[in-house]
């Protein structure tokens, strides 16, 4: 299946850039979410309800719809670790502190679907729509349906997902003893287009996306049944995208891939539960712009023992 | 009378995050509903919490909200008849 369109806001200038990719650079304290003007995506009447996490998507969403020419997509479907954060210690606070009714609100938009919702809503798109919400994996899981739908009677399918930070989450990672990896809690989103059929905006093709619980298996024996699943091996992978939380060391993962060239994603995102839809953004562009490299893994280990594997392809390979 | 519409355009105006509005761009007669303000269903609920909470009006019938909430003169009609 190709990938038709993509889009990603982040901490990096990724927001219409196919350029991005070549002007990366490494988080610091500093950093600072890249954000549109979203007037230019969301109504007024509708913009000033929406919580950082939905206006993220609904740009991105809408960029990959003008992006591909698809206007109307078989499926909009969403992976997010945390889901609307913002809303909901809105909506928790009002419920401790506020006597009498609730206002609503922040309650109706805490939930995870919100964001699936709120872009079925914009487009006027009345199909499949679903968030999957599994932790770190929450992204994979999205791809996964995603390819269990264009593998039955879909075409093309709006996937993508998002997770934000709130200073209440730097709170908590610093009281589970995570100090230096608070300072770097960010929030994103990366959407994409992906569709049975090739077209004039296809960048890249999507091979496959895997989850699996380690449950004390060989790292390694692992990857290369994920990779022999896919008629590949080791050797021709030309880069691997490794996202992890700090506390793996970079050679561990290295260690794993033999020679293959590993770069570890989250120096240039930071760290949000679906930080591998960036590795996806990051790798379709790299695919479509350098003719040397022809497949990436994504290596998605923010969970140790939950491991998710994206395999994405040239559309020359 | 004055005084009670004032406050509820303020309230409206932060409750409903209506940031590009200001005080006077509301007109005590200007519809709340619909293109004039562009208030909604989500925004409707808002200000049934907002007579509760702020004025102890629960409107029993919510056949009401409609002809209540047309307008700022509307609701400061309501609330100060039947404010507890």
């Amino acid at each position: 299946m190709y990938i038709n369109a993509c889009s990603t806001i982040s901490h990096q200038n990724s927001f219409k850039n196919e350029n991005w990719i070549n002007e990366l650079t490494l988080l610091n304290d500093e950093s600072e979410l890249i954000t549109p003007n979203y007037k230019e995506f969301i109504t007024p009447t509708a913009l000033r309800r929406m919580s950082k996490i939905i206006k993220m998507s609904l740009a991105c969403g809408k960029d990959c719809i003008e992006q591909s020419g698809i206007e109307n997509p078989d499926a909009i479907i969403v992976g997010t670790g945390l889901g609307c954060l913002a809303d909901t210690e809105k909506f928790l606070d009002n419920s401790l502190t506020i006597k009498g009714l609730i206002p609503p609100t922040s309650f109706i938009q805490s939930t995870h679907n919100t964001i699936a919702g709120q872009i079925s809503l914009a487009l006027k798109n009345h199909n499949y729509n679903v968030t999957h919400t599994q932790n770190s994996l929450s992204f994979e899981h999205a791809l996964i349906d995603s390819i269990l739908c264009l593998n039955e009677e879909d075409s093309n399918i709006l996937v993508g997902s998002a997770d934000e930070a709130i200073p209440l989450l730097g709170e908590i990672i610093d009281n589970l003893g995570f100090e230096k990896i608070s300072k770097h809690m960010t929030s994103g989103a990366s959407f994409f287009m992906l569709s049975n059929n090739k077209t004039n905006t296809s960048k890249a093709k999507l091979i496959d996306s895997y989850t699996v619980g380690l449950n004390n298996s060989d790292p390694k024996k692992v990857i290369n049944e994920f990779l022999e699943q896919n008629n590949t091996s080791l050797n021709n992978i030309d880069l691997v995208l490794s996202n992890s939380f700090g506390s793996i060391n970079i050679s561990e993962i290295e260690e794993l891939f033999n020679s293959t060239k590993v770069t570890p994603v989250e120096q240039y995102t930071g760290y949000h539960l679906t930080n591998a839809a960036f590795s996806m953004h990051l790798a379709t562009e790299t695919l479509n712009q350098d003719s040397t490299i022809k497949r990436i893994l994504i290596y998605n280990t923010l969970n140790n023992s939950n491991i998710g594997f994206t395999l994405l392809q040239s559309l020359e390979a | 009378m004055e005084k009670l519409k004032r406050e509820l355009k303020e309230q409206i105006i932060e409750l409903l995050n209506l940031e590009d509005i200001k005080v006077s761009d509301i007109g005590d007669d200007t519809a709340l509903f619909g293109e004039s303000l562009g208030l909604d269903s989500i925004d409707a609920l808002e200000l049934i919490v907002l007579m509760e909470n702020g004025y102890g009006i629960e409107l029993a019938n919510p056949e009401e909200g409609k002809d209540i909430f047309a307008t700022i003169n509307s609701m400061a009609d309501y609330i100060s008849k039947n404010k507890k």
